[in-house]
């Protein structure tokens, strides 16, 4: 389905999986509606790549927002905090 | 060669410095010694504990493949950041704090220098390769546990490849390219 200009491809990082949502949504969505249309297809099975998981949990989760540039279309990522690369 | 200096050498920047040895001159930053439990997933090893992390590392690229490094082993502050940083063609955080991100962050916005930010989920779920111009810094949420055991190395190994290729992209073309890595072995372009 081609985006348009005020839409956005949603990936979703769950579980050390990642999958894009087959419909676009609004780029301008608040990110409490994107965490809950995200955690709604991951409890549905509905995101290819991502198993269904009736236990997800995206509270602590960030929502990043990449307009578009080249030939990509906007992207709304939802993922788990990173705040790690040098301890151990 | 054009300077790149890398900020943090422990779980992903031990990893990058080495794969990055070719295709720059390094500076590396950090002010920690190398613990027993380091040289489970970091590129330091047993003969290095309790020695400076980048006078090590820079002992063993010397000792490995004869390639000289410098080593600053200095906590990053805001301070001192226009004398450790500056020079630099390109910096690599490879940090695990937000407050010491938020100073690379503040320096490179300021002076214009190109950025390239690592992070590493706890439980190694994700990792993130991402230009300055796009990176949200994400502060450590209570409780939450990076490798302390050395499970997750391959994964790490895996995200700092990720990063040493965007660095080595741009140092070649100047072109910005950021990635999202997944434990499963797929990596997404961003």
């Amino acid at each position: 389905m081609p985006i348009e200009a005020h839409e956005a491809r949603l990936n979703i990082t769950w579980a050390g999986q990642n999958g894009d949502l087959p419909d676009p949504i609004s780029y301008d969505a608040a990110d409490g509606d994107v965490l809950q249309w995200a955690s709604e297809a991951i409890r549905g099975g509905d995101v290819p790549g991502i198993d269904a998981d009736p236990n997800v949990d995206l509270q602590d989760f960030v929502v990043d927002r990449f307009a578009a540039k080249d030939d990509q279309p906007n992207k709304i990522l939802v993922r788990p905090k990173t705040p790690f690369g040098g301890r151990a | 060669m054009k300077k790149v200096t890398v900020v943090g050498v422990g779980a992903l920047g031990s990893h990058v410095v080495q794969l990055l040895r070719n295709d720059a001159t390094l500076k590396v930053i950090d002010h920690d010694r190398v613990e027993q439990k380091n040289t489970l997933s970091q590129f330091h090893a047993r003969n290095s504990v309790g020695k400076s992390k980048v006078q090590a590392l820079q002992q063993a690229v010397n000792f490995l493949w004869g390639i000289k490094i410098e080593a600053v082993p200095h906590k990053l502050v805001a301070d001192n950041a226009k004398q450790v940083l500056g020079g630099a063609d390109l910096i690599l955080d490879c940090l695990d704090n937000g407050d010491a991100r938020r100073v690379i962050q503040g320096f490179v916005r300021d002076q214009g220098v190109p950025c390239l930010h690592g992070a590493l989920a706890a439980d190694g779920q994700l990792g993130r390769v991402v230009w300055d111009e796009d990176f949200s810094i994400d502060d450590t949420t209570a409780g939450a546990a990076t490798c302390e055991d050395g499970e997750h190395l391959p994964f790490i190994g895996m995200t700092a490849s990720n990063m040493a290729r965007a660095a080595q992209e741009f140092l070649k073309s100047g072109k910005k390219i950021g990635f999202q890595v997944y434990p499963k072995g797929a990596s997404l372009k961003i």
